[in-house]
């Protein structure tokens, strides 16, 4: 059953089951580490922002990098119109940041693993963007979809293709944080798998590619946390300052 | 006082150490740049299979089976296409 690649991503109850009106709402593994990832966040900047030193202690230094980079990059793609964004771009950041790393610890569950809770997500920014695209353009935001400088004849084809081409951003969005993190720990877990089958003769080789991809697998939980919130910051460009 | 005054100091000596080290910081930027060749693959099928998934619900609407399905799959095609070339462009435009 452990041995199963595929057996990390399940989601099983834990405690008694909730029922609401037909839908199961009981707590699962992967409410738990949702809610320790956000405990996680919590604590980490309460402890990191208490003390306000000169020279900043390492939760201190943490917490400043955190707000400085998100700061920043919200800043360069998005321009100073996108600072009213900024909480919540940083709780989006730093929430998958926390799940795709506390799913690196060994036993643990990668909510982020599953395309639901990142399909969610995802939407929810498509949603807030085309919002707050419709409410600072009015229905000027449609000109998004009619690219200047198209002759007449292709407009049509071309509106479609640019309606498409929006459509797909929260699939993009969600298909590559749960992609990547889904096939991250499976590749892991298979590693994992080879050097117990190969035993003390072999498995030496799977054993240096496993600490070799735990590396790499902490680098892409980084780097997927970054490219979603950097991606909400290039639709809330989009949104926001409408130019083409 | 003399702790304040010690503190600038060092923090002089660190900013120094910094600037040696900023020409090597350009590499970091690196990281960002993998980043977008992450996106580039999905930003491709995450277009065909929008379009694909349009067609179909289109075609359950007008009963037109497989026929919009297919074109929708070109236009998706074409639409993956034009995001890959805007990513890119936008990865263009950073240097």
């Amino acid at each position: 059953m452990a041995t199963n690649p595929m057996y990390q991503f399940q989601v099983h109850r834990i405690g008694p089951e909730i029922k609401i009106a037909g839908f199961d709402l009981s707590f699962t593994n992967a409410s738990l580490f949702m809610l320790l990832s956000a405990t996680a966040i919590c604590v980490t900047l309460f402890l990191g922002t208490k003390e306000k030193n000169i020279i900043p202690d390492k939760l201190q230094l943490i917490s400043e990098m955190f707000y400085n980079f998100i700061a920043k990059m919200i800043n360069d793609t998005a321009g100073s119109k996108a600072k009213p964004y900024f909480p919540f771009i940083f709780s989006l950041f730093m929430f998958v940041l926390f799940c795709n790393m506390l799913g690196m610890i060994p036993y643990s569950f990668t909510v982020t693993s599953h395309i639901i809770v990142t399909l969610l997500m995802a939407i929810f920014i498509f949603i807030a963007v085309t919002i707050i695209g419709f409410l600072k353009h009015g229905f000027g935001y449609l000109k998004l979809f009619v690219p200047s400088g198209v002759p007449i004849v292709l407009l049509p084809l071309i509106t479609v293709i640019e309606i498409i081409s929006y459509l797909s951003r929260p699939v993009s969005l969600s298909v590559r944080l749960f992609a990547n993190m889904m096939a991250g720990h499976t590749m892991l877990k298979v590693f994992g798998g080879f050097v117990i089958s190969l035993g003390m003769l072999g498995g030496w080789l799977p054993l240096g590619f496993s600490v070799a991809l735990t590396g790499l697998e902490i680098l892409v939980a980084f780097l997927q946390a970054y490219v979603f919130a950097i991606l909400t910051c290039i639709y809330l460009n989009d949104a926001l300052n409408l130019h083409h | 006082m003399a702790d304040f005054k010690d503190f600038k100091t060092r923090l002089k000596i660190a900013k120094e150490k910094l600037k040696k080290h900023s020409n090597n910081l350009n590499n970091k930027e690196n990281s960002s740049f993998m980043g977008s060749a992450f996106k580039l693959g999905t930003e491709l099928v995450a277009a065909v299979a929008v379009g694909t998934i349009i067609g179909f619900i289109l075609d359950n609407w007008f009963d037109t089976k497989p026929w919009l399905m297919i074109f929708f799959f070109f236009l998706g095609s074409v639409a993956g296409i034009l995001n890959v070339i805007k990513v890119a462009k936008r990865m263009q435009e950073k240097d």
